[in-house]
């Protein structure tokens, strides 16, 4: 059938390199590559390519290029090929358009439009190599005061915290969106570099066991898998009741996904399909989310910080106020450029607001009604590097969720189709033959380089600023002025405009 | 002694050890000319087998009493006493293949001599394990007599 | 302890590494009645035609021999062993032993020829003397008869095709290489070796005469009265194992040497044999035969060996398997290939120049033919060596075999390097 669509790439094998060996044919889930009827010869089918680049990487004499399918239109700036091609796919398929990962739409990034301070002549820098450095972060509501026995010693009795080596957690990627395999890479690695990794809401697999001690487990609409020793096997519990690509938007894990493993580990029929509720059923007020937070608490002995996850939208500061107010004691905030297995594409690219502009608005609004310290904040929502963090801790984050850039270094291209469980990196997929691809035993290493990697460059930056302890980055809006900026962006970012 | 083994719940099918086994064992050490342009054309010491939902590279065994041997009629295969590698001779070798005719593995390949895993001798580590983007194969001493 | 061992081929060799490896003191004495050091008898043919050279023949560095203290005594052809004094006689000298092997190997069979014996260019093909003399002889003019389309005269007349003006073979039975192939596929054989060697045939037809002048044979008539021009004459009807000495101290023989099918002992206790001088059970069919086979030469000797120094060691059941190229054909076979019997069903598959015939008795694997399509033929040999039941198998048994036959817990076994 005539589709209207032309194809997005172009595979281009060089002959003169290309020596048969057929790796191309056999790795490729979308079957681009394929072999002549007498088997000697790779041959080239673009149409279904998404640009994943594993028959790049792995062609070893560099035969493969992935180019462009280009095929102009008409010149239009309203009526671009995209909006054309989508509708063209709507009108063959009837259905709401899907899209994975990250909205890709040039939206201001503000991190880019925000510079960071460094000292000079007084208050001098640091060398980190030199000086000990504190990234260590402890989450968890904070006492209101402090009272102290005559010897010092304190009588006030704190609530539960949890500590971290780095202020970078994983965020929330459900055993059922991606592969054991890869969630076990998080896991490891987690546990290695000291912070923790977060079960999504597909409830945690046995193989995880040994992991509990680095595991954020997350209740979710759906309420998959949650139990009382699930929410015990924990260093906190997570109510999810938003996420910033699909902000007021349920899950849905098609019934194909959903295999033995998944369905044990999420406690629903095998191949049944996972639904989870735009709402929380049991949740219409805050007094009901209070709620859900005091049971929570009890069936955890009081001994589990709960957090509570909202996607960033318009009025994201006082609902914050009202999570804080109802029990919580971290609120994560996640920002519409955050990612997703699966998620409408209207509502990834048009709906929330940027995790910049959130952040330091929920910040400012808990910091003026004095109960800032009640909670802990975690940004969550696209950080790429290791200054985004940086500039999120500045705004007022405690911690920071990263989940693409992980994923990037286990393989993910950004191809942007989580959703056909097809992933060629064994990432986003439940078949078996892809999710092998990823061995938890090299891409833990992977992810370990990277966190550290940024680990020491944050420290290099707070060095710079001649700042030895996260603590006093955190909030330290001063060490951030903005350029290119508005008044009203400075306003709500509460910062200066560069050479203020 | 330390061999080759491979884990077939992380094969990937991609069969580049193949490629790099072709290569190592190439006259000019390069993967395009090795794999494209020699004649004659390097025989790999590694072969997949199985698909693309189960496959595993299987290679020489390096056997403490290796059958090879035992049948090799002009004595052009041997187990080296130090290192344990099994061994061809090609300047004794005839070609007859009757080591491939009693290697239960299937490890003997077919080439003007007997064409087997040699461990890449002088490398620190063999030539498909270096290059295994999975890790499927791993170079390693289980122990035991061998 | 002193051990004496008859003969340095696959078994004599196999039997003195044996007993080294497992009595560091005792004497090894090896006789062996041929003037060279072990060397790959089955070389003699590539030998004859120049592709390996003699020195490649040889089995270990004569150092090694040296170094695990063996002492191998050339020229030394036993003339008598005596069981009472516990000796074995090489002419004049005597050689005492505490255990002794029997390795004496096979000697040519020759049916009755007139005017054949004696005669200075009739040569038999057994041993690299025999190759060394041959070749001496053999040039661009000589017209060669081979009698004899087995293995060895086989290889004596691929040999020869290189070397000589012509080669005729004549075969009594209907078809080439008998032992080791079937009907239908040793036509495709022949085809074959016609083309590539010009190597003409006289099936069903034999030598039974020969004219002379003087001591040399001119030609040959055979039995259907054709008469073929012959400046050599090489006799390769075939072998028999070779019993005169052991008859002679009178052991027990069946054909062969008799012996104890596990540890390779004689009828007497002291007394050892292996190799082609023994009578095998053939384990597919439980029948009495002479597998003359390197491997199981090998396997022979190392038990004899182990027994003899007191091991543990014992020989599994034996079959035959033989592997073998003709002009870059390639011919591996096993087992019952000419089994006959209700119980044997087959499955041929035939495609451009390969063929695999796959011989089963019930659900179990019993021989196999296999031209040009020999790869990882060594995963048919085990199934048939360890009488696997087929139906326990995954993959399916007709492609090309590999671990991916068997079920995973075997699979991870074999992956690990333990034959099952």
């Amino acid at each position: 059938m005539v589709n209207y669509i032309p194809r997005r790439f172009t595979v281009v094998r060089d002959r003169e390199l290309c020596i048969d060996c057929g790796c191309c044919v056999r790795q490729c889930s979308n079957e681009c590559h394929y072999f002549s009827d007498d088997g000697k010869t790779a041959l080239v089918k673009s149409d279904n390519c998404v640009a994943c680049h594993r028959c790049v990487d792995l062609c070893p004499t560099g035969a493969l290029r992935i180019e462009k399918y280009i095929c102009d239109y008409r010149d239009n700036a309203n009526w671009t090929p995209q909006y054309q091609q989508e509708i063209c796919r709507q009108a063959e398929t009837g259905g709401v358009l899907l899209s994975g990962m990250g909205t890709p739409k040039p939206y201001p990034i503000y991190w880019d439009k925000i510079l960071l301070n460094a000292s000079q002549v007084t208050n001098p820098s640091i060398d980190p190599l030199r000086e000990p450095m504190e990234i260590r972060t402890i989450l968890g509501r904070k006492p209101e005061k402090i009272t102290v026995e005559k010897k010092g010693k304190s009588t006030v009795e704190m609530p539960p915290q949890v500590i971290i080596e780095t202020p970078i957690m994983f965020s929330a990627m459900s055993f059922g969106s991606i592969s054991l395999n890869a969630q076990k890479s998080l896991a490891m690695a987690a546990k290695s570099l000291g912070t923790l990794f977060n079960t999504g809401e597909g409830g945690l697999h046995p193989d995880l066991a040994d992991y509990t001690d680095c595991a954020i487990v997350q209740v979710a609409s759906g309420r998959f898998g949650v139990h009382k020793d699930y929410l015990n096997n924990s260093r906190f519990v997570e109510i999810k009741i938003g996420q910033g690509a699909k902000p007021g938007i349920g899950g849905h894990l098609p019934g194909e996904k959903v295999n033995v493993e998944v369905s044990n580990a999420r406690m629903i029929p095998e191949g049944s399909d996972a639904i989870s509720p735009a709402p929380h059923h049991d949740i219409y007020s805050i007094e009901d989310l209070r709620q859900l937070i005091w049971s929570i608490k009890q069936a955890t002995d009081n001994k589990k910080p709960v957090s509570v996850k909202i996607a960033a939208v318009h009025n994201v500061a006082a609902i914050a106020s009202g999570c804080a107010r109802a029990g919580a004691d971290i609120i994560a905030i996640d920002g519409f450029r955050g990612g997703t297995g699966a998620a409408p594409t209207r509502i990834r690219d048009n709906v929330g607001i940027p995790i910049e502009l959130a952040l330091a608005a929920a910040d400012q609004r808990l910091r003026d009604e004095g109960i800032r310290s009640r909670i802990s904040l975690v940004a969550a929502g696209s950080f790429r590097c290791s200054a985004d963090i940086v500039k999120a801790i500045a705004l007022g984050a405690d911690a920071c969720y990263c989940a693409s850039a992980p994923l990037i270094a286990m393989g993910c291209h950004m191809c942007q189709t989580c959703n056909t469980g097809k992933c060629n990196w064994g990432i986003a997929t439940q078949r078996p033959e892809l999710t092998k691809r990823l061995n938890p035993d090299i891409m833990h290493e992977r992810v370990e380089n990277l966190i550290n990697a940024w680990n020491h460059e944050i420290k290099e930056i707070m060095g710079g600023m001649g700042i030895n302890s996260i603590d006093s980055l955190r909030g330290n809006r001063l060490m951030l002025r903005g350029l290119g900026l508005s008044e009203k962006e400075l306003e709500i970012l509460g910062i200066k405009h560069a050479g203020e | 002694m330390k061999i080759v083994y491979a884990k077939e719940e992380l094969c990937l099918n991609c069969r580049l050890c193949e490629v790099y086994c072709k290569t190592a064992h190439s006259k000019t050490k390069d993967v395009l000319k090795a794999n494209k342009y020699e004649n004659p054309a390097p025989v790999s010491r590694i072969t997949v087998y199985g698909d693309k939902m189960l496959s595993a590279a299987v290679n020489c065994r390096h056997c403490d009493n290796p059958k090879c041997v035992q049948a090799c009629i002009t004595g052009a295969m041997t187990k080296d006493r130090k290192t344990g590698v099994v061994s061809v001779n090609e300047d004794k070798c005839i070609g007859c293949m009757t080591c491939l005719a009693v290697c239960p593995f299937g490890c003997i390949k077919t080439g003007k001599f007997a064409v087997k895993c040699d461990l890449c001798q002088g490398e620190d580590e063999p030539a498909c394990v270096k290059n295994c983007p999975n890790r499927a194969l791993v170079y390693v001493d289980l122990g035991g007599a061998r | 302890m002193k051990y004496v061992i008859i003969g340095a081929s696959a078994a004599g060799l196999a039997c003195a590494e044996q007993i080294r490896k497992e009595d560091k003191s005792g004497e090894i004495t090896v006789l062996t009645k041929e003037q060279y050091f072990p060397y790959s008898r089955p070389s003699i043919s590539y030998y004859l035609k120049g592709a390996v050279k003699e020195k490649e023949m040889y089995l270990r560095k004569p150092s090694y021999y040296a170094a695990n203290r063996i002492e191998i005594v050339t020229g030394a052809k036993v003339t008598g062993i005596d069981r009472t004094a516990k000796t074995v006689k090489v002419g004049r000298k005597i050689y005492p032993y505490d255990k002794l092997c029997i390795c004496s190997g096979s000697k040519p069979f020759i049916p009755p020829m007139k005017n054949v014996s004696g005669k200075e260019n009739a040569f038999t093909f057994l041993d690299l003397a025999s190759s060394k003399a041959i070749k001496e002889k053999a040039n661009g003019n000589t017209r060669a008869v081979v009698i004899g389309a087995g293995l060895i005269g086989m290889k004596a007349a691929e040999g020869l095709s290189k070397i000589c003006k012509s080669v005729d073979v004549a075969e009594l039975s209907p078809r080439i290489l008998p032992s080791i192939l079937d009907a239908k596929s040793s036509k495709g054989v022949k085809k074959h070796i016609e083309e590539k060697g010009h190597i003409k045939f006289h099936l069903g037809d034999t030598v039974t005469e020969a004219k002379s002048r003087g001591k040399k044979i001119t030609s040959v008539i055979l039995k259907s009265g054709k008469e073929l021009k012959c400046d050599m004459l090489i006799l390769a009807v075939g072998v028999r194992p070779e019993t005169d000495l052991a008859e002679k101290a009178e052991l027990e023989t069946d054909r062969g040497i008799t012996v104890n099918p596990e540890t390779m002992q004689t009828s007497d206790k002291d007394i050892y044999a292996a190799g082609d001088c023994t009578v095998s059970v053939d384990m597919l069919d439980g029948r009495k035969k002479v597998i003359a086979l390197w491997v199981n030469a090998v396997q022979q000797g190392s038990v004899a060996g182990s027994q003899m120094a007191g091991g543990k060691q014992t020989l599994g059941g034996a079959y035959s398997v033989n592997a073998i190229d003709f002009y870059g054909l390639r011919i591996c076979t096993c087992g019952l290939i000419n089994a006959e019997g209700e119980q044997y069903s087959d499955k041929v598959l035939q495609s451009g120049d390969s063929y695999k015939r796959l011989i089963f008795e019930g659900n179990r694997l019993v021989g196999f033919v296999l031209i040009n399509a020999s790869d990882n033929a060594g995963i048919y040999t085990s199934l048939i060596e360890n009488r696997t039941d087929l139906s326990g198998l995954e993959g399916n048994i007709f492609e090309t075999p590999s671990l991916f036959l068997f079920e995973k817990s075997v699979r991870a076994q074999r992956l690990k390097g333990e034959a099952v």
